[in-house]
């Protein structure tokens, strides 16, 4: 009997262990999730997580789909596509996994080293098209962004652009890693990245929500105390149904292991 | 015993011939997926899918087409007086405001007071604009007036210069600058491969000895075998800092970056049917022409040349085929900027890039999902007709040699 | 200008452009060799990605691949031989076989793609098959039928007809004389349409894009159903994304030799084989 028991929970144990989780949507948490999973799956080394990107939107049509276990968002999810999950019968719940503080980069030899959110917000939308209209040098702005539709887009369109659009002749980069690296090789470069992402090949601007009265340096601490300005929570959503099934990997990186990997990749603990 | 072998013939052709058909089914597939997906587009409302957009009632408006609500979302248009409205400032008023404006619990169970909440907001405002979902939409509120939206037309899709397709509220999927930015990478290609091209061919079938072909030809055919994301690492890796460096450029990514690879990758294309097209010159007329005094040279340019002409276009009409539906490397290194191409050192988007970098981020079924399938399919014409150009140009010259 | 002179001149600058493109795929190469070939160990080909994918090895990416490999291979191999047979064997040189022809050849002038696109709306969503090895499979298994398909017919075509002939005449059916006489002959060459077919399947990306790679799945697939990563799309992720592309560029050179490595020792193989049995034959 006892040994029926064992066996019993043995089984469990490998049919909840052997679970492939499946992670998908957004690309700025790629890495985060890769480490996790990474790491998650030295320690437990029976368990399968696939991460794939695309997206944040995609992130939760696969959630609606079914195709993937969690969907990782770098912006709260849609009033809509909330309605879409319930309509499917399907509720979510919502963990904040990090946070991220955009950074705005130029090449690093550029003098500018400070901008408000209207010079941004100009230089996005295409009306500011110089260098020398900012105190730089006489040089053409040439503004990065990434594809549409990835969180980090529509992020940095609501919270610096105040919802209008892009300039249609911006450069769109597939991936962050391609934005630092065109920034880092073009002397008129601009372009937003994670603070995870920032390195010695580029400088990151201070940025001024108050019409240039302050101007607060991207950093994690400034982040972390609130005041840089350009902060947005990373979230993993995953169906109510299914929480037995993700909570190891959840509560994996919500624990003290997990974050200490959230801030090695350079994102901003939760706690 | 006989009968049953003469069955089992008739059902091994019977499968043959099934097989044979394959090819064809798989692009009669395709044709049909492709369009059926695509032409849900055409006839979508022009702005996302179960919204609304309302305004008070007194606001003489009562159409908007996507162009002008991109505008005035963007705070390109800031009056109702450019639209032919009153003069007074347009009030942007987004769905995501309301619950700002009231807590979860004013709402109601199930937002069931959502609709009452948001038309008293739109009644007090004659200069708003509101976006709203269809569903929570205040119909009965006789302040409130819904806006007429137009579909997505043909001329929207094929006249556009704008593509924008998550711009919110209305996406704009204008194409022309990716047909335009394929097209133009494509032609430069052609153009900087053609000489090339052509001068290795020459070389190859009329210079070279047996030893140096037989170095030449593999080694060409081992250029067509790189794969198109190792040509766009090297571009992103090499030639784009490159190309910035000697030439100044404010930016490397160009759509000169990417005629260089796409020339690199479609050399091979060209130098072996050229080759193949001059030599099969009859030798009847090199000999005629040396004989009349020609030089080798004159022989060539006089003869070889004009006599493979048709191979030779067969050639540069294959080899765009390719440089057109090339995806990785142009992706890479063209720096994907959706607009219409004025000169060589500008970046510009291409097609297959665009669906690359966009299809896995559009929900599927989605207006924008469907705008990829309507590029997919223009790629796809775009190809057929090079492919069964190239078919006709061939058979012109199997006519002449026959 | 003298006749001579211009002949001259024109001659040697046909020379100078050959030795381009031979500079050019030294180049290349060597661009890809020199940086990469310090990272291939035989850890590097055998270990999962670690450190955010900037360093340990590329292991999941080619059994990923191998696996698209076999499955296309699996699916076209035997469909494009089978239609080659048709057109060659059976069909004749109507009307039909014309169409078919043009079909195929239109087939393989498809953008790669568009394949992904057709793939994913065809498998992925109406087949239901999700991102899976059997989509990505699938969808590559038609981007080469066209290839296989061509090989088979030239290598058919090689085939005196007296064989043919000589066959029937001693009273074999149609199906003996290809299956005992013509097929046993042509194989060497049709095989070379198989390895060729295995050096484009290793490389291609755009069709796997949306119906089979994953970003990071370091565990190896258990079923047909599974995703996989690939090389060409492990390659295309690493120089393109991660939080530090410098650090991950040795992995981005190391994948892209490997990938290198794969494809055109598949096309040299195809070329020795077709050189030794092509003068067999004769």
């Amino acid at each position: 009997m006892k040994r029926a028991f064992f066996i019993f929970i043995a089984i469990l144990g490998g049919v909840s262990n052997v679970c492939a989780q499946k992670i998908k949507g957004s690309d700025t948490m790629l890495p985060l999730s890769q480490k996790e999973a990474e790491s998650f799956m030295k320690a437990n080394p029976k368990a399968v997580v696939t991460v794939t990107g695309g997206g944040s939107g995609t992130g939760i049509s696969a959630l609606v789909e079914g195709t993937a276990d969690i969907a990782q968002l770098s912006r709260k999810i849609k009033f809509d596509e909330k309605n879409r999950l319930r309509e499917d019968g399907k509720t979510v719940k919502e963990i904040v996994a990090a946070y991220d503080a955009l950074a705005v980069t130029v090449h690093s030899s550029n003098k500018v080293g400070k901008l408000t959110r209207e010079q941004l917000e100009g230089i996005f939308t295409g009306k500011i098209k110089n260098w020398k209209e900012l105190g730089g040098d006489d040089m053409k702005i040439i503004p990065y962004s990434r594809e549409t539709s990835s969180g980090t887009y529509e992020f940095f369109k609501e919270n610096v652009m105040k919802n209008k659009n892009y300039v249609s002749g911006i450069m769109s980069m597939p991936a962050t890693g391609a934005i630092i690296q065109s920034v880092s090789q073009t002397k008129g470069a601009i372009g937003y990245v994670g603070l995870a992402y920032v390195n010695r090949s580029v400088k990151a601007l201070s940025v001024s929500y108050d019409g240039g009265k302050t101007f607060v340096e991207p950093s994690i601490a400034n982040a972390k105390n609130g005041t840089y300005p350009v902060v947005r929570p990373l979230y993993y959503y995953y169906e109510t149904k299914s929480e037995e099934k993700v909570k190891p990997f959840i509560n994996y990186v919500l624990s003290d292991e997990g974050q200490k990997i959230v801030a090695e990749t350079g994102f901003i603990t939760v706690k | 015993m006989k009968a049953l072998r003469r069955f089992a013939e008739h059902l091994v052709e019977g499968l043959l011939a099934l097989s044979g058909s394959v090819t064809s089914l798989a692009i009669l597939l395709i044709v049909i997926f492709l369009f059926k997906e695509a032409s849900g587009l055409f006839g979508s409302p022009a702005i996302e899918k179960g919204y609304v957009l309302c305004v008070h009632s007194t606001n003489s408006t009562d159409v908007l087409n996507p162009y002008q609500i991109k505008r005035i979302f963007d705070s390109e248009t800031a009056n109702w007086n450019e639209l032919g409205g009153k003069d007074m400032e347009i009030s942007l008023f987004r769905f995501d405001d309301i619950f700002s404006l009231y807590s979860d619990e004013e709402l109601g169970e199930d937002y069931s007071l959502l609709p009452e909440k948001l038309g008293e907001t739109i009644s007090q405002n004659p200069a708003i604009l509101a976006f709203i979902p269809e569903k929570y939409a205040p119909a009965e509120n006789p302040s409130v007036k819904i806006l007429k939206i137009p579909e997505i037309s043909f001329s929207d899709i094929f006249g556009g210069k704008e593509w924008f397709p998550t711009a919110t509220p209305a996406p704009q999927f204008g194409i022309l600058p990716l047909i335009a930015g394929t097209l133009w990478v494509s032609l430069f290609a052609i153009l900087i491969a053609l000489p090339l091209g052509m001068g290795v061919a020459i070389y190859l079938s009329e210079l070279s000895n047996e030893r140096t072909r037989k170095i030449l030809k593999p080694t060409i055919e081992l250029l067509a075998g790189i794969p198109s994301v190792v040509y766009g690492f090297f571009g992103l890796a090499v030639l784009v800092p490159l190309i910035q460096r000697t030439l100044n450029l404010p930016v490397g990514e160009t759509a000169f970056a990417g005629s260089l690879i796409l020339a690199i990758m479609a050399l091979p294309t060209i130098i072996t049917v050229a080759e193949d097209a001059m030599r099969n010159t009859p030798k009847a007329m090199r000999e005629a022409s040396l004989a009349l005094g020609a030089t080798h040279w004159q022989t060539i340019y006089r003869v070889v040349v004009p006599y493979a002409a048709s191979g030779i276009t067969a050639a540069v009409v294959l080899g765009t085929g390719r440089a057109v539906g090339e995806t990785m490397a142009v992706l890479m290194v063209t720096g994907n900027a959706a607009v219409m191409p004025h000169s060589l050192f500008e970046p510009v988007r291409t097609i297959p890039a665009t669906i690359a970098a966009e299809l896995g981020e559009a929900p599927g079924g989605g207006v924008h999902y469907q705008a990829l399938f309507v590029l997919g399919c223009v790629l796809f014409v775009i190809t057929m007709a090079v492919s069964i150009s190239a078919e006709i140009i061939s058979k012109r010259n199997r006519g002449k040699q026959a | 200008m003298s006749k001579k002179t211009s002949q001259k001149i024109a001659f040697f600058i046909f020379r100078l452009l050959g030795l381009l493109v031979v500079g050019i795929l030294v180049w290349i190469l060597g661009f890809i060799v020199y940086n990469g070939i310090g990272v291939i160990s035989w850890e590097f080909l055998t270990s999962a990605p670690s450190e955010g994918m900037t360093s340990g090895g590329i292991f999941p990416a080619i059994v990923g691949t191998l696996c698209l490999v076999a499955g296309s291979i699996v699916f076209a191999f035997p469909l494009g031989v089978m239609s080659g047979i048709y057109m060659n064997e059976y069909a004749g040189n109507g009307k039909l076989v014309r169409f078919i022809r043009i079909m195929t050849n239109n087939l393989g002038g498809i953008p790669s793609i568009v394949f992904g696109l057709f793939g994913m709306a065809l498998f992925v969503n109406a087949f239901k098959f999700g991102d899976s090895i059997i989509a990505g499979s699938l969808t590559l298994g038609l981007l080469i039928l066209p290839l296989i398909i061509r090989t088979t017919e030239e290598a058919l075509k090689a085939i005196p007809d007296s064989f043919r002939t000589g066959s029937l005449a001693l009273g074999a059916t149609r199906l003996q004389t290809v299956a005992r006489i013509i097929l046993p002959m042509a194989f060497p060459n049709i095989v070379t349409g198989l390895i060729l077919s295995i050096g484009r399947v290793s490389g291609e990306t755009a069709p796997i894009l949306f119906t089979v790679a994953a970003y990071f799945l370091p565990k190896l697939p258990t079923g047909i159903f599974d995703q996989v990563m690939a090389l060409p799309y492990h390659l295309y992720v690493i120089a393109t994304s991660g939080t530090d592309i410098e650090a991950s560029r040795p992995v981005a050179y190391g994948s892209a030799l490997t990938l290198i490595a794969i494809v055109l020792l598949m096309n040299m193989l195809a070329g020795i084989l077709r050189k030794c049995f092509g003068k067999k034959i004769k």
